[in-house]
């Protein structure tokens, strides 16, 4: 597992509150049933505070899974 | 009237945009059977307005709209204050940007029946502000945006006359485009002017005035109370929407309370009716803010306290 998903797996296990939930690149709002609008505002700033960087609403409206989230936090952080 | 739009744009939301499903339902949810007919008027001048694909087009602006509003929420809970301050930014920035302000309407244009607090909003406007409105009515809208209030007034009441103004260019355009597409473009027209500078007009012009979701719009909110009170008939109704502690990028003035809005109504010689706060149901994790959106029934009072 990449590092970028283990730290977003645990930012995951916060906003969902649930410690089992498992999420991979293909994990999208429709395999997580409370994954709705607000959760991923939330899951959103919450992401920016662990990594350090900030998205615009564009970007953030626009993720469609998991993976496009992880690629969007490296391109950000210059990893 | 086309039943099948409604269905179209659920089912487009559940493939594209599952995030905003749930949001969706509960305003279906509110009162199923107005929603449907609502949202199936509203479509019906969306797809007429924009072609085939205005539906897709709408819910994908609609989306980003939404996604506007929570992220500036989100921040605005860090901050403790709006990000804009001055409209003159906002205007730059924001109601002059064509490209800008067209997703920005048709992605509003959907929040009146697909944000839940927003349907309780048209059922006011719908079942208690139009059916006080005589038929003949000369109706003021200010900031009509992308038109939709002023064209349901004008398909409810097949009399009446509707004069809109807004500051932006792409609002005129795209409310004239609804107008047509609700076949009563006759009876409108749109001209790009600010809401303040209307008290050059001449007073006491409207049986009826719509003012939606402008007031924390401005810097000075109160004047737009002035504006409404010179254009208003004595006894004539206005309906007029405002948000409170909601963020967004183009908000200025930060409303925290509804008095705040009465009191505005009362100095500027309207008497308040009706009216009506809601919030949605769902809010960010340890909100300090309620996002509201309020609606008031306004009267124009002829004597202090008549
Ligand atoms: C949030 S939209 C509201 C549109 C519509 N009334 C509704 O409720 O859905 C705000 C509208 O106010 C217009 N506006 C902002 N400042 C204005 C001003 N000073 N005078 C006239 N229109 C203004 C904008 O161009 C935009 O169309």
């Amino acid at each position: 597992m990449s590092d970028t998903l283990m730290r977003l797996t645990a930012v995951f296990h916060d906003v969902f509150n649930d410690d089992e939930l498992v999420i991979s690149r293909d994990t999208s709002a429709k395999n997580i049933e409370n994954w709705d609008s607000l959760t991923h505002v939330t899951l959103i700033v919450k992401a920016e505070k662990e990594f350090g960087v900030r998205f615009t609403s564009a970007q953030v409206a626009g993720l469609q899974n998991v993976g496009e989230l992880i690629d969007l936090i490296e391109q950000k952080a210059g990893r | 009237m086309n039943r099948q739009l409604l269905p179209k744009l659920l089912e487009y939301i559940a493939d594209k945009h599952p995030r905003s499903r749930r949001g969706v339902e509960e305003a279906m949810r509110v009162s199923p059977q107005k929603f449907t007919e609502i949202a199936e008027m509203f479509l019906g001048w969306l797809v007429k307005a924009l072609g085939d694909d205005g539906i897709q087009r709408a819910a994908d602006a609609f989306v980003q709209f939404s996604t506007d509003v929570n992220l500036a929420q989100a921040r605005y809970e860090v901050d403790g204050s709006y990000q804009n301050k001055s409209f003159a930014e906002v205007y730059a920035n924001h109601y002059s940007q064509i490209d800008t302000m067209n997703e920005y309407l048709w992605g509003i244009y959907l929040t009146n029946f697909l944000w839940a607090h927003h349907t309780e909003i048209s059922l006011l406007y719908a079942d208690t502000f139009l059916a006080k409105l005589p038929a003949t009515s000369q109706i003021v809208e200010i900031a009509p945006g992308h038109g939709g209030w002023g064209a349901w007034a004008l398909s409810r009441l097949p009399q009446a006359q509707l004069q809109g103004f807004d500051i932006s260019p792409s609002a005129i355009q795209i409310a004239s485009s609804v107008t047509r597409a609700a076949g009563v473009a006759d009876r409108a027209t749109y001209t790009e002017r600010d809401a303040l500078d209307l008290t050059h007009m001449p007073q006491s012009i409207a049986d009826g005035l719509i003012c939606n979701f402008l007031v924390e719009h401005l810097e000075r909110p109160e004047k737009l109370f002035a504006v409404v009170s010179h254009l208003l008939k004595p006894r004539a109704i206005g309906f007029i929407t405002g948000a409170l502690t909601a963020a967004q990028v183009d908000h200025i003035y930060e409303f925290r309370y509804e008095s705040e809005l009465v009191k505005m109504c009362e100095e500027q010689g309207l008497r308040v009716l009706q009216t009506l706060s809601v919030g949605p149901t769902r809010t960010l994790p340890q909100a300090r803010f309620l996002p509201r959106s309020m609606a008031l029934i306004v009267q124009k009072r002829c004597g202090e306290f008549y």
